[in-house]
């Protein structure tokens, strides 16, 4: 039987990410950015274009260019990107670290705040503490993160000079660490270099905690609704007629029963900060998947396209193979 | 481990300062870099890139960056006609070397040229205007003996023409010994000179990530002289948002490319200095006279009107804050033959008379493909409301830069707002652009406009050929004067380019063209 659930989810697994390559391929293809042109500049001469559509392959019909990209793939090549020249596993490989390591730290400010504060909410609903709760997640909802970005650093880079600003580290230090694995701290704490790992959680302050600002509203929102939708229930009755406190009936009866939600709420958000950094990545000029990807769509690199896709693709698969994992662990039920 | 995690502790809990300095003896610049697409001169042809190679390569002459209009001898030491028309003889400088240590020799001067033909890249068109292809530039070079080489080419152009493509970016020279031990698969090192250089300008490149950052450092053998600064750090920052506060702050020594707001915000601020250089770039508005569904737009008379629509001035002046002056020609001022002759202003009443003479002033609708990014957007919101007044209803359709570009190439837009910039220092550059249209397939700016001019193409072409300067120079303006009078290019503005510097910062020079950007005498 395990067998068979293995090839079923790999199944499963390649079909998903076969569709996924083939609408995000053909849409790209409806894309009105000439790649050609992109290439060549809008001065190049009519023979010069045509040379670069053969080059690209842009002159056969769609289904064999993705056929031609498909046998690639199968070979493990994701191809060149068209607007860095370099191949599309070298660039993924240098900035999805950077992507995990600023999503992982904003998930954990959210987490860690988040849920503490949809537990005080859910504690005296419809009270002065969730009205508070509330106002600070719709804001945190509302306010745009690029306008967000920008005030943080207006204030507590130029104006107050309390952290580092946009880039990952200062230039004393940026172009003489080698980035090996990707991750801005691990690299800056390997290289044993003074003061580098200092400057580089610097600059990672006001990324992270607007970040993790931007995801917080959705965690609180909807691990509060999960409290609340509990707290109805006949067995939180009971359990308050037995005699049990506040507390006790929140943390020992309530907060167990939600906490699958909460895990899947929690996974949602990392996996929209993997793909919705873009714009912190701007803002901070910090290199990642989200303004790689954004790059490439303004450019038509389709291979890259293609590329970052695949990974985002397989990142949510995976994150919810995991959560699917933890929440069975958390409620048997749930996994019959 | 453990000393260093408290200092992380430190600077979370305490917040350090940031030290807000660049280093000393290097030079941060920030500005978007994602335009880059390669950095082999016979490839890179985006605006970061031919920057770049100013810095990185030389060529045998190139525009004194006091005076563009006159050529030095960069890599040459001097020039002579050769021995069979159409032909130059040049002298290597015997001092020259590349960063490498490499001699420069003249069979360097050969793989250059040849390698940049052959590959025919996006700059390829460049020395095509000399009628060099694959197939006949190995006859074109000739090595002469250890330090002369000649070069030839069959296209019906004068010296100066000829000079002014070898002064072009793509034709810089590099160390042919270097590329080849870097050649893979018979690509002629492109590969590796996408990301690496082999020149001998004043940098040489450490590294280049594309997308993050361009480190450059100093080549004290450069022919000349070795830069003032020993490293020059260009970092990608696509924000000019936050270009701005980097600047401000003084994380970056030079802030490019800000908006016209930022850069009011910041002048006057007395640890920066707003430097302002003219740029050849000129801003036009292109009508599609050969577009089938809108047949006023090949009328020569509304070609007219509309010159007397805009708002030159209010668009220079008030909506975009200095950052273009007003100019309708095609070469911009500062090029040798420019018309600096500004004959229209915005007069509706006269344009109502032009177009109700032409029986044009029954509601008549033109759309207007323009940039989805500033200033293009303002720009296009003033035309509109100046041909409402006239009773011409503008239809703008905001779009990605290359989506434009593709339509105005494939002729399907009615009307664009474009912008021009040479590819090299001399007026047949711009002006087989505007004024050229052979009819042979050869899509000029002319052409896809749809205008239809033989006699003005062979003027253009005798101007091209033409041997005499002044007589050169006579026959651009009055090819100038006849698009200006009467074309469908309305051509309206010379953009200025504003950098903002801090205030130690000196020797930053810009010049007309979008490759002279001179970094080798900047000192702080």
């Amino acid at each position: 039987m395990p067998v068979h659930r293995l090839v079923t989810g790999v199944s499963s697994l390649s079909l998903t990410l076969a569709g996924l390559l083939l609408i995000t391929f053909g849409l790209s293809r409806l894309s009105p950015v000439d790649p050609a042109l992109q290439l060549l500049g809008d001065h190049a001469s009519a023979d010069s274009y045509a040379e670069m559509r053969r080059t690209l392959g842009l002159d056969a019909p769609w289904p064999v260019q993705f056929g031609r990209y498909a046998q690639r793939l199968a070979h493990g090549d994701l191809g060149t990107s068209l607007s860095t020249g370099e191949r599309v596993s070298d660039d993924l490989r240098r900035v999805f670290p950077a992507t995990i390591e600023l999503a992982t730290l904003a998930l954990s400010v959210s987490t860690l705040v988040g849920v503490p504060l949809a537990l005080l909410a859910a504690w005296r609903p419809r009270g002065t503490l969730d009205a508070a709760v509330r106002a600070l997640t719709l804001a945190g909802n509302s306010v745009p993160i690029y306008w967000l970005g920008l005030l943080a650093l207006y204030l507590f880079y130029a104006h107050w000079r309390l952290v580092g600003g946009p880039g990952r580290l200062d230039d004393a230090f940026e172009y003489t660490i080698e980035m090996r694995t990707g991750s801005v701290l691990l690299d800056t704490w390997r290289s044993g270099v003074p003061g580098a790992f200092a400057d580089a959680v610097s600059h990672l302050i006001l990324p992270v905690l607007i970040l993790g600002a931007y995801a917080l509203g959705n965690v609180t929102r909807l691990s509060r609704a999960a409290l609340l939708n509990e707290s109805g229930k006949e067995y939180v009755m009971l359990a308050r007629a037995k005699g049990a406190t506040d507390v006790r009936v929140l943390l020992g009866h309530i907060l167990p029963n939600a906490a699958g939600i909460i895990v899947t709420v929690v996974a949602l958000a990392y996996a929209n900060l993997l793909e919705g950094a873009v714009l912190i990545e701007t803002v901070f000029a910090r290199p990642g998947l989200g303004r790689y990807l954004t790059t490439a769509l303004f450019a038509a690199d389709t291979p890259a396209i293609l590329g970052g896709t695949l990974v985002i693709g397989v990142s949510f698969i995976l994150i919810n193979g995991v959560t699917d994992l933890i929440v069975n662990l958390l409620d048997p039920r749930t996994g019959a | 481990m453990t000393r260093q995690f408290a200092f992380a502790l430190c600077a979370l809990c305490v917040c350090l300062p940031s030290r807000a300095a660049s280093p000393p003896n290097v030079l941060v610049v920030a500005q978007s870099l994602d335009d880059i697409i390669s950095l082999d001169p016979a490839e890179g042809f985006e605006l970061s890139s031919v920057q770049t190679f100013t810095s990185v390569y030389q060529r045998l002459v190139q525009p004194d960056p006091e005076n563009p209009k006159v050529l030095v001898p960069t890599l040459a030491a001097s020039w002579t006609p050769g021995p069979v028309p159409r032909s130059l003889v040049f002298w290597l400088r015997e001092d020259a070397a590349f960063a490498s240590g490499h001699k420069l020799r003249p069979e360097d001067v050969i793989f250059s040229l040849s390698r940049a033909v052959k590959l025919n890249r996006a700059p390829v068109f460049i020395l095509n205007e000399l009628g060099w292809r694959a197939e006949n530039i190995d006859r074109a070079l000739l090595k002469l003996d250890a330090h002369r080489v000649q070069i030839s080419w069959s296209s019906n152009v004068g010296p100066a023409f000829a000079l002014a493509v070898l002064s072009a970016p793509t034709a810089s020279i590099v160390d042919e010994t270097e590329v080849s031990t870097h050649e893979a698969n018979g690509d002629a090192g492109n590969g590796w000179l996408k990301f690496h250089s082999a020149g001998s300008g004043p940098f040489k490149i450490r590294r280049y990530i594309a997308h993050e950052a361009l480190v450059l450092d100093a080549n004290p053998s450069s022919p000349g002289h070795a830069p003032l600064l020993s490293t020059l750090i260009i970092r990608n920052v696509a924000d000019a948002a936050t270009r701005r506060l980097l600047v401000e702050v003084g994380d970056v020594d030079i802030a490019r490319d800000l908006g016209p707001d930022q850069v009011a915000a910041l002048q006057g601020k007395r640890e920066l200095q707003v430097l302002r250089f003219p740029s050849a770039t000129v801003h036009y508005l292109l009508l599609n006279a050969a577009n089938a569904d809108n047949p006023a737009l090949k009328n020569p008379a509304l070609w007219e009107a509309l010159r007397w629509l805009i708002d030159y001035q209010g668009i220079a002046g008030r909506l975009l804050k200095g950052e273009f002056e007003v100019h309708q020609a095609f070469l911009a001022d500062g090029f040798p033959g420019a018309l600096n002759a500004t004959p229209y202003h915005l007069d509706v009443a006269k344009a109502k008379s032009i177009l109700a003479g032409a029986g044009l002033d029954q509601g008549l609708r033109i759309k207007l493909s323009v940039f989805n990014q500033p200033p293009y957007g303002d720009i296009a919101q003033s035309l509109q409301s100046t041909f409402a007044q006239a009773g011409i209803t503008l239809e703008i359709l905001p779009a990605l830069a290359s989506e434009v570009y593709s339509k105005v190439r494939d002729r399907s837009v009615e009307a664009a707002w474009l912008y021009w910039v040479p590819d090299y220092f001399d007026a047949n550059s711009t002006a087989s652009a505007f004024a050229l249209n052979r009819e042979d397939g050869t899509r000029t700016l002319a052409w896809r406009a749809g205008w239809r001019i033989p006699q003005l193409s062979r003027e253009t072409e005798a101007a091209v050929a033409e041997q005499d300067p002044s007589a050169r120079e006579r026959q651009y303006l009055a090819i100038q004067t006849a698009v200006q009078q009467s074309s469908p290019f309305v051509i309206a503005l010379q953009a200025r380019a504003e950098v903002v510097a801090r205030a130690g910062v000196h020797g930053y020079a810009q010049g007309l063209d979008a490759d002279m950007v001179y970094y080798d005498k900047v000192g702080k």
